[in-house]
Parts: structure tokens; C-alpha cells; sequence
């Protein structure tokens, strides 16, 4: 039981660093703005499915290592992580029953708050452009609920 | 008020591995694009090089001459002389970070005994200074961050300003110069050494914009950067340089001697 466990934390840790290099990959600036928040909904779909192993903590750690990761200040995304995962945890019921285009709404509002709390502490003035990785985060949302649901049910994480 | 350094540092270590598999695509991309580059283009490069390299060290010998000049004049005057600086090769991880801050990643750190506050500089310009340093990686901040400012001179007439940057795309600002500042479009600015941290003499960017408007206190100048902000891969940290003391009388020289101090602590 403890070894099954063991590898469920695995094969999750492993999404979520895959999705950090898809957060870090070069793109050419057009598509720069366009980069949808690859590690939000990745933490999303696995609290919403299994909050079970994926909690709070969880996020707050993975949110620590973005913000030193992709050179903001410390605490920003690990605060506004660990709150939409407790969102997330409050109504992941609801979230399971919701048609995915409601889903895709629901993701399009957590990563708005995201969003939100990381213009607030930005010291830049903030281009209608610091939106845009909402808007492609709630249209990638089908896509990557079908493939993180197809490995969950592959490597049996529950 | 830097406790959480060293926290940072241990986690930024935990992510450099995650960095550097990120920048791998665009690494393996470029060495088969070099791997398999024809005969005659490396021909033509080679030889466009040597030409360069031919102006260059002309150009060069003349540099010398002046610079022996300058010391001669310098030591008529009674003031010190930098001597040239040395710089560190290092190379940039081709990632992109948070859009809203402008910095970069590159590939030494303390075991190259990189520092807080160096200057880095590419090959037509200033570029930034480091900002955080971990034991494989530091990270550097652009000319262009909104918290990075450089002191600058122009090169022209030696009028003093502070260049800040404004965020990404848009050009720098020099600050608090009068309506009736001396400044015109195509002016080249180069880093006025004050304060320390940039050595004397480095390009910083050429002028595009000056406006006068009405009813506002100062001037609104744009500098458009001199140094390939979004294109370099290669970077050079300076390190801090020797000084000759030539005479103590001029107060300049314990002002330049300070500075040393401060640059190698």
C-alpha cells in the first residue's frame, strides 16, 4: 500500500515538473504572453481528482519553487496557489459534476485570481497583455483534462 | 532584512536542474544546425571573421595610444587611472522567465566567484548587473527591468543622468534633466562610473526621443539600449580592476579608490 502510494506521488510530482519546463520553454515573443499557466491547471486537475494527495501544502511548496523558478518575488504564486487549490479542495465535488466547457469557466475564474494577486504585487504597470495566459489556460482546459485523466487512469492514481 | 537569501538560494539550486532541461531543446537544436553547416558557409564565416578581426586589432593599436595618452594627461592633471577591466565568459540559459520582470539566468555562479552587483555586458553594450547569486547559476537583471537604473553620461558633452528602465520592449528614461538639458536625438550615452558598480566608459544606448512637454518639470528622453537585450547568448562579467594610484592630492582619486573598495567587498 505504502510503495503503491509512493509511486502515485511520483507519476504526479512528475506531471508537474514537466509542466514547469513547458512554463520555462523558450517561445518567440509573440507567443510569449499567450503561455497558458501549464503548472496551475496541472495542480488543478490533480486536486480536483485526487485532493486526497494533493493539498494545500503541496501547493504551497510547488508555488514557492515557481516563484524561484521563474525569478519573482518570493511567496507571490505560493500564496495565490495555495489559495485556488483551497477553492479547488472547498468545491472539488461540484467541480467533478460540471460539464467541461463549466469547468473551463470555473479554471478561467481561479487563474483570473492568480493573475490577479501576481499584477497586484508587480512592479510594472500591467498591459492588457498579463491576461492573456488566462483566456489560454480555460481554452487548453479540455485538452489537458482528457491527458492528465488518461495518465491518472493509466498509472491507477486514485 | 536577508534572511531569506540563503532559503533562496538552496531552492533556486533545486530548480536549476528543471532550468537547464528546459533550455536543452533550444541547445540541441543549435548544435545540429551547427553540426551540420555546409563547407563554404563556414568558409564565408571565416573569413567575414578575419576581417573583423583585422579592423579590430587595428583599431585596437590605435586604442592603446590613446589610452597611454590618457594616463600621461591624467597624471598632468594629478588624477588616478582605471585600468582595463577583466571579464568572465558566460552563457545565458535560453529560458524565459516571468514576463513582468526583466532578467536573465546564466551559467556561472559562486564557484566562479560571480558577485552581487557585477556589471554584465555583451559585446555591444551594457546589459545589467547580477542580482542573485547560487552556486551553479546567477541571475541577472536587465538594463530594461522597472527596478534597474544605471548612471550614464553622454557621451557628447559629459552631462550627467540616470538612465531607468521601463519594462519590456519599451526604451529607457533618462531621469530629472532640465527642458534646457543639452541632449539631441542620435546622442550616445555611455556609463558615467559614478556610484560604483559600472566601470567608466561602456556604452549604454543612443538617444531616439526627446520631448520638451509643456507643464511637466523635466524633460522626457528615450535611450534605446546599445546591447542585444534579446539576442545575446554569450555575456561578459567584469571583474572589478586594479587601480593606479598615481597621486592622493585630487579629491577624485579617493572618491575612484572608495568605489574600488565597495566593488570588491
Amino acid at each position: 500500500m505504502a510503495e503503491n502510494q509512493k509511486s502515485h506521488g511520483g507519476i504526479i510530482i512528475f506531471t508537474i515538473v514537466f509542466a514547469m519546463l513547458l512554463m520555462l520553454l523558450p517561445l518567440p515573443d509573440s507567443l510569449r504572453f499567450f503561455r497558458p499557466e501549464w503548472v496551475l491547471i496541472t495542480l488543478i486537475y490533480w486536486a480536483m481528482a485526487v485532493p486526497r494527495l494533493v493539498g494545500v501544502g503541496f501547493a504551497w511548496v510547488v508555488g514557492l519553487l515557481m516563484d524561484v523558478m521563474m525569478g519573482g518575488a518570493m511567496g507571490v504564486l505560493a500564496f495565490s496557489y495555495t489559495l485556488v487549490i483551497y477553492l479547488v479542495l472547498q468545491f472539488h465535488l461540484q467541480l467533478r459534476q460540471y460539464p467541461l466547457w463549466q469547468q473551463a469557466l470555473s479554471i478561467l475564474s481561479l487563474v483570473l485570481l492568480v493573475d490577479i494577486v501576481t499584477v497586484l504585487v508587480s512592479p510594472t504597470m500591467a498591459g492588457w497583455h498579463v491576461w492573456l495566459p488566462a483566456v489560454s489556460s480555460t481554452v487548453l482546459w479540455p485538452v489537458m483534462y482528457s491527458l492528465l485523466r488518461t495518465v491518472r487512469r493509466t498509472f491507477n492514481v486514485s | 532584512m536577508n534572511y531569506f537569501v540563503p532559503i533562496r538560494s538552496v531552492l533556486s539550486t533545486v530548480v536549476y536542474p528543471i532550468q537547464t532541461m528546459a533550455a536543452l531543446p533550444k541547445d540541441i537544436s543549435d548544435w545540429v544546425a551547427n553540426y551540420f553547416q555546409s563547407q563554404r558557409q563556414l568558409k564565408e564565416k571565416n573569413t567575414e571573421l578575419e576581417a573583423t578581426n583585422l579592423l579590430n586589432s587595428v583599431r585596437l593599436q590605435r586604442l592603446k595610444a590613446l589610452e597611454r595618452e590618457n594616463i600621461r594627461l591624467r597624471k598632468l592633471l594629478g588624477s588616478s587611472f582605471r585600468l582595463r577591466e577583466r571579464v568572465l565568459v558566460a552563457e545565458l540559459l535560453t529560458i524565459d522567465l516571468d514576463p513582468s520582470y526583466q532578467q536573465v539566468v546564466i551559467d556561472k555562479g559562486q564557484r566562479y566567484d560571480v558577485f552581487v552587483g557585477q556589471p554584465v555586458l555583451d559585446a555591444t553594450g551594457v546589459m545589467g548587473q547580477v542580482t542573485e547569486v547560487n552556486p551553479f547559476s546567477s541571475r541577472v537583471v536587465l538594463l530594461t527591468d522597472p527596478s534597474h537604473a544605471i548612471p550614464v553620461q553622454v557621451n557628447r558633452n559629459g552631462l550627467r543622468s540616470i538612465a531607468t528602465g521601463w519594462g519590456l520592449g519599451e526604451s529607457l528614461q533618462l531621469e530629472n534633466l532640465p527642458h534646457n538639458a543639452d541632449v539631441r536625438i542620435g546622442d550616445s550615452l555611455v556609463t558615467s562610473g559614478l556610484g560604483g558598480r559600472f566601470p567608466v566608459g561602456y556604452p549604454v544606448g543612443t538617444v531616439v526621443s526627446v520631448n520638451f512637454p509643456q507643464g511637466k518639470a523635466f524633460a522626457e528622453i528615450g535611450v534605446k539600449p546599445a546591447a542585444q537585450l534579446s539576442t545575446s547568448r554569450e555575456v561578459l562579467l567584469v571583474l572589478p580592476a586594479k587601480m593606479v594610484e598615481i597621486s592622493k592630492k585630487s579629491p577624485d582619486t579617493d572618491t575612484e579608490t572608495e568605489t574600488e573598495a565597495e566593488a570588491e567587498r
